[in-house]
């Protein structure tokens, strides 16, 4: 038995986005081995995510119970060792978010499993599966293998694309042997972060404007809160003093490695990309076609950022 | 109540040498790199240190490895803990094997607390303290923070972020997690897995460094703690990272979002 | 056990690797405080440098609390007075480490070093308990006064004065001094004055006295961040408890303090050179001309050999001193009576070789900032890019602790001295140096011997050494020591000759140990560092030669030098690409 079991992920009976990258990848890992996959997902009044997720094509075991109110590894932990007993899994898998990073490792304990974390790609021949996953913050990828009879992943959500609605999906629930008097974990609160915009150099996405801006960063800004993202810029919009000091990106500025980088109306001078060329994807919208943004930039429009970023917004709302 | 307190200390790669796979794939190309104590597991021992001062008690450090991670060790103890542990074992350790030695040093030490950075920046794995909790059967609180900037008064007055109750029975800690920061009530003993805001490691003093030469560094071979040593989790071969691809021109705002979205998957 | 070597016999006998103490020599606990000294400039130091600057106040004197907090003003002091009292080598690393902090550097240097060490190896037990504490902590701050408006290079020269009170309790100092490092928040001042205008002597001040007065702070052209000022005594009542030493003395002190002043000095700069040099290749990795990094031209990958060269002679020759002072202060038993005062005379025996630090390893430092502006084009002169800091700083390592010249006068000055005093055998050596310039040798090389060319070299280079110093004092005799030109030019040969010699043992000591590739880039340093010095050397020594004869004499010389000074540099330009494609790959000094 060659089963998959995934682990999903679920606030108030909202399925996190994460989950269906781990299907796909969970998916992936059932095609080499012919093996089902099925699902598990854990809370207490979580069965809409359990509707969701099985609207996926997926069989899916919902344990609810208030002992699983909140995400404690403690509490969850076992639920899933006997999840993947019930499955007659080989193979578990979930999102490398915090609660997958938390619990997998504690659950694989149960079931005897070796963990591979973060994991970006399936590779290997045939019936042997590798692993891909970074190590050394990145500058390495590992191929592991997993030399254990149950085996277990995360995997970084952004490297699998998330499944599509598929039929096929049914929600089945499961009995909850937790006891709540013998956890010595308590849930205290909950503080959500605040909507603010995220720091220049934390954040996943960064939008930013130079001289092409003519000091108006209004449409820039309004994208960034719409991506829940920083807004940056090159030395010349700091200089023209349109925006503060610290939102200066660059040599002699701030450097940054977000996921997404938005630089328009920027020309792509040396000092600005020594402080952007690590981000994972950058996009330039610039006027002038010929402008050295566009040799370092993954996707380049040529076009009046006054017009192109408003119709970024809008074509982002449509979803 | 003093607390004892087992922390973790590993011995690896420096994170500002340059890291990169050999050619065949072996392994990393190790000629000019230095190697330091993990960053996270400094910010463990920090945490533990604050804790002392606070509640008394006792710091032991454990690491476990080559001959080599002895000065990793000396680190520690430097910066002030009180004694430590060198597990020796010269081939591959993985979480599952990390684990285990740790659950065996927990039997003989018997802390209150045992602490670990959420992840040793060269295998990136963040999973050897969830493994030691559930072999022991203590709770967990992985990713431990808190919510005072580092730039604090609390974090200038080097208070600890875990707060342990009087009696030494419950701890709070502040966790960072995808939605936020969460707070969790664990009882003790139970492991504690760090995070990088959780604090400012001091760096060890001079009169830190030449007292450390004195204290009590215990050499425990890991054939004798009964743990089988063959690791599952294997490294297979190593490769280079993707490197960026040529930029290609969109030609309108619709081609770039779908780009985005269906191709990079950023939005 | 290291052989015992006196100063400067290195110009007359020779060393083997095991003779030398390299940085490879460090103990664990050396490495831990070098690393604790890196943390602490990268995380105290650096982010305030800009406040520093601009002099904010409250700021340098809190930043030498925290470095008394981590341990690195307890180095020299002894254990008795919270004092750590570790060996030099400790000192000097933990001086180089610093040496990347930029102008809190030099605070550091002055407290630590010339503020605190007179009080250390010349103060009482009354003195030490009321100050020294304080100062291992950095509760105190020190400054150290010596220079005054008339009195720079001709230190002894000064007209402070100090008049005992009637009642016999104090003494009244008059006076005013100049470019006091640390002036504006020093607690403490190592004060030299003369008593009855003739008798010079140290005081410590406190800056509290009475009539002590702290002028403005000076504009300076670099290390703007550390505090230089005049401090005016008018009338200022010192206790006579608070005379250092004793009176008449102070000029024991003054130089005493001033050689470890230059050893340290030599450590902080190769600090400081190699902060520059790291960002130097960073740039060349990240500027693209003409379509690629100019890291890939030619004309940046010799500056960076030739710079990286010069930084591996550097931290050989400064450790390799410290070795031999250490060695020599470790056979002075502890506990002794008169420990200080023999501690002092084993310190003083390598004068000659803390003046020859000080001034390679400042021009080393020049060197490496002048071509990281140039690396950086015209950035280099944008005070955005720290190159443009990096240079301005430098400029005054060639000026305190003695100006180069005066450090490069002493160098042959000092050697002739104990020449005549019979302490070195130089005259014999210079004859033996005169025969062989006579009967020409016909080693062969062996290059399968690992630095043979070296070797080979190294022999010739000491007698050149000897046959132009032998035919300078046959020349003047006694009046050599007015001939600065000659005594300049015989600097800049003893000077080589200790940089080339140190760097080669360090590398005959270390290879053995190293990997295959590793060795290859010490190698590779070893002969691009000879070759350009043995240049310099030879040229030094041309010079010397027209100065000091003519005829046939001048024709024997000159052959001579030819002769001893030839060097076979086969493969220098594959070493120099080595050399740079080591510290571009590392982006920073390799070695
Ligand atoms: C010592 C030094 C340090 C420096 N450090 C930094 C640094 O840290 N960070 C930094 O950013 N720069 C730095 N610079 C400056 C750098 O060299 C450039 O001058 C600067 O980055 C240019 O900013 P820019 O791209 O906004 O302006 P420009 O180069 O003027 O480019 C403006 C761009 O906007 C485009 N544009 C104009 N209108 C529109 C429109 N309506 N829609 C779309 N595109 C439009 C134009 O085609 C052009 O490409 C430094 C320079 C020096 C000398
Ligand atoms: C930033 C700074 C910090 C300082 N900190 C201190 C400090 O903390 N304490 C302190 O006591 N002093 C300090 N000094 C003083 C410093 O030691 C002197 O500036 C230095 O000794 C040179 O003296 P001077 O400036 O009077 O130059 P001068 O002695 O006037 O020298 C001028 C030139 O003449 C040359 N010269 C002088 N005499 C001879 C000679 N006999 N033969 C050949 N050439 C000669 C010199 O080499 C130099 O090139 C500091 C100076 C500066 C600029
Ligand atoms: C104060 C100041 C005033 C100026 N005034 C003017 C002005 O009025 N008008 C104007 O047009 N410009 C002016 N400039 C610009 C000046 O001419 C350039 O700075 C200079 O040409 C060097 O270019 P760069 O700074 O881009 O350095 P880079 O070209 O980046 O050079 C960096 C380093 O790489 C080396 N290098 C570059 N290419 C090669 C190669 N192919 N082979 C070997 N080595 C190479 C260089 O020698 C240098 O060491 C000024 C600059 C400054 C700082």
């Amino acid at each position: 038995m060659s089963n998959v079991l995934v682990i999903a992920e679920q606030s108030r009976g909202t399925l996190r986005k994460a989950t269906l990258s781990a299907l796909t990848a969970a998916r992936e890992v059932a095609r080499r081995t012919g093996g089902g996959v099925s699902a598990l997902v854990l809370g207490s009044g979580a069965g809409a995510a359990a509707e969701e997720l099985a609207a996926h094509g997926v069989p899916v075991r919902l344990a609810d119970a208030p002992v699983l109110a909140h995400p404690l590894a403690e509490a969850h932990a076992p639920v899933v060792a006997e999840a993947a007993r019930a499955a007659g899994a080989s193979w578990v898998v979930t999102a490398a978010t915090s609660y997958g990073k938390d619990l997998l490792p504690r659950a694989a304990v149960a079931l005897g499993a070796a963990v591979a974390t973060e994991v970006l790609a399936i590779a290997g021949d045939g019936g042997e599966i590798l692993l891909r996953r970074p190590m050394w913050a990145g500058n390495v990828i590992a191929e592991v293998e997993l030399r254990t009879a149950v085996k277990a992943f995360s995997v970084r959500p952004t490297e699998f694309a998330p499944a599509a609605r598929a039929p096929g999906g049914s929600v089945t629930p499961m009995a909850v042997a937790v006891d709540a008097a013998s956890l010595g974990t308590r849930f205290v609160e909950l503080q959500e972060v605040k909507s603010e915009r995220p720091e220049l150099t934390d954040a996943r996405v960064v939008v930013a404007g130079g001289r092409g801006t003519k000091g108006d960063f209004g449409p820039l800004s309004a994208l960034a809160d719409d991506l829940g993202a920083a807004v940056g810029a090159s030395r010349a919009a700091v200089d023209a003093g349109w925006v503060p000091n610290d939102w200066q990106v660059g040599q002699t500025g701030k450097v940054v490695a977000p996921d997404l980088y938005v630089a328009a109306g920027i020309s792509g001078a040396i000092q600005h990309v020594a402080g952007m060329k690590g981000a994972k994807v950058i996009v330039a919208i610039n006027k002038d076609a010929d402008a050295p943004i566009f040799q370092i930039a993954d996707y380049g429009l040529v076009a009046d950022l006054f017009q192109a970023v408003p119709a970024l917004r809008e074509r982002l709302k449509a979803g | 109540m003093p607390l004892k307190l087992l922390v973790t200390v590993k011995r690896v790669e420096d994170p500002e040498s340059r890291i990169k796979a050999k050619p065949d794939g072996s392994g990393i190309v190790t000629d000019g790199v230095n190697y330091k104590m993990n960053p996270f597991d400094e910010i463990a021992v920090e945490e533990a240190l604050r804790l002392k001062e606070k509640h008394g008690g006792e710091v032991v450090v454990a690491s476990l490895g080559g001959a080599a991670a002895m000065t990793e060790l000396r680190a520690a103890l430097a910066m002030g803990a009180d004694r430590g542990l060198l597990v020796r074992h010269d081939g591959a350790l993985d979480p599952g094997i990390v684990s285990a030695l740790l659950q065996a040093l927990v039997a003989a030490e018997r802390p209150d607390l045992v602490m670990l950075g959420k992840q040793a920046i060269d295998d990136d794995q963040n999973q050897a303290g969830q493994m030691l909790a559930a072999r022991l059967g203590w709770p967990q609180a992985t990713f431990a923070s808190k919510k005072e900037s580092l730039e604090s008064e609390a974090e200038q007055k080097k208070q600890p972020g875990v707060a342990v109750a009087a009696d030494g029975k419950r701890a709070l800690v502040v966790r960072e997690v995808d939605g936020g920061v969460e707070t969790l009530e664990v009882a003790l003993p139970a492991v504690v897995t760090v995070d990088l805001r959780l604090n400012k490691p001091r760096f060890a003093s001079l009169p830190g460094i030449m007292k450390a030469k004195k204290k009590e560094v215990r050499e425990i071979p890991a054939a004798s703690l009964g743990v089988e040593l063959a690791p599952s989790v294997v490294v297979r071969r190593l490769l280079d990272p993707p490197r960026r691809q040529a930029g290609v021109k969109v030609a309108d705002v619709a081609e770039l979002w779908t780009r985005l979205h269906a191709e990079a998957k950023v939005l | 056990m290291a052989r015992l070597f006196k100063g400067a016999e290195y110009l007359i006998t020779e060393a083997t690797k095991d003779d030398v103490f390299t940085p490879e020599d460090f103990s664990e606990e050396q490495r831990q405080i070098a690393h604790t000294a890196d943390q602490f400039v990268q995380e105290e130091v650096t982010p305030v440098l800009d406040r520093l600057e601009h002099q904010e106040p409250g700021l340098a004197a809190a930043l030498m609390r925290k470095a008394g907090e981590a341990g690195l003003l307890m180095i020299d002091a002894p254990e008795a007075y919270g004092g750590l009292a570790l060996d030099k080598a400790t000192s000097m690393l933990a001086a180089e480490r610093m040496g990347a902090a930029g102008a809190f550097s030099v605070s550091y240097a002055a407290h630590s070093g010339i503020g605190t060490l007179p009080l250390v190896y010349y103060g009482t037990e009354a003195q030490k308990d009321r100050y020294l504490g304080k100062l291992v902590t950095g509760e105190w701050s020190a400054a150290y006064c010596l220079t005054e408006p008339e009195a720079g290079s001709d230190a002894l020269g000064g007209k402070t004065t100090a008049t005992l009170t009637p009642d016999g309790k104090h003494y009244l100092l008059d006076g005013t001094k100049q470019f006091i490092t640390n002036g504006s928040f020093a607690d403490l001042f190592t004060v030299f004055a003369r008593v009855d205008k003739k008798h010079f002597t140290a005081f410590l001040v406190e800056r509290t006295t009475p009539g002590l007065t702290v002028g403005p702070e000076e504009k300076k052209l670099g290390i703007k961040g550390s505090s230089t000022t005049p401090v005016v005594f008018e009338g200022a009542k010192v206790p006579v408890e608070n005379v250092l030493g004793e009176i008449g003395k102070g000029h024991k002190i003054a130089f005493n303090v001033l050689n470890v002043g230059r050893f340290k000095l030599g450590a902080a700069v190769t600090g400081a050179a190699k902060l520059a040099f790291k960002t130097g290749v960073a740039y060349a990795n990240a500027r693209k001309q003409f379509g690629v990094p100019i890291a890939r031209f030619g004309a940046i990958q010799e500056k960076v050999a030739d710079l990286t060269a010069g930084l591996f002679a550097a931290e050989s020759l400064v450790y390799r001193l410290a070795g031999l002072i250490d060695d020599r202060l470790a056979t002075i038993p502890k506990d002794a009576a008169g420990y200080y005062e023999a501690y002092q005379q084993g310190i003083e025996e390598y004068a000659i070789e803390c003046a020859i630090a000080k001034v390679f390893c400042s021009e080393v430092l020049a060197d490496v900032v002048d071509e990281v502006v140039q690396i950086h084009g015209g950035y280099g002169f944008i005070q955005e890019y720290p190159a443009e800091k990096y240079y301005r700083d430098e400029r005054i390592n060639r000026i305190f602790e003695g100006t180069n010249e005066i450090n490069r006068l002493l160098v042959p000055g000092t050697i002739l001295r104990r020449a005549m005093k019979g302490e070195l055998p130089l005259q014999r050596e210079a004859m033996k140096a005169m025969e062989a310039l006579m009967t020409p040798s016909l080693d062969e090389l062996d290059p399968s011997q690992p630095f043979a060319a070296e070797r080979a070299v190294l022999g010739g280079l000491k007698k050149t050494f000897l046959v132009v110093a032998g035919a300078a004092v046959q020349r003047y005799m006694d009046a050599l020591k007015d001939e600065q030109e000659v005594l300049l030019a015989l600097a800049d040969v003893a000077i080589q000759v200790f940089a080339i010699e140190s760097a080669l043992l360090r590398a005959e000591k270390i290879s053995p140990r190293l990997p295959e590739s590793r060795r290859a880039d010490v190698a590779a340093a070893v002969k691009v560092h000879t070759f350009s010095a043995v240049e310099k050397l030879a040229a030094a020594a041309r010079r010397a030669a027209f100065y000091v004869a003519e005829g046939d004499t001048l024709t024997v010389l000159l052959g001579g030098i030819r002769r001893f000074t030839k060097y076979d540099a086969s493969g220098l330009l594959a070493a120099k690409r080595r050399l740079a494609a080591a510290a571009l790959e590392g982006e920073r000094y390799p070695l």
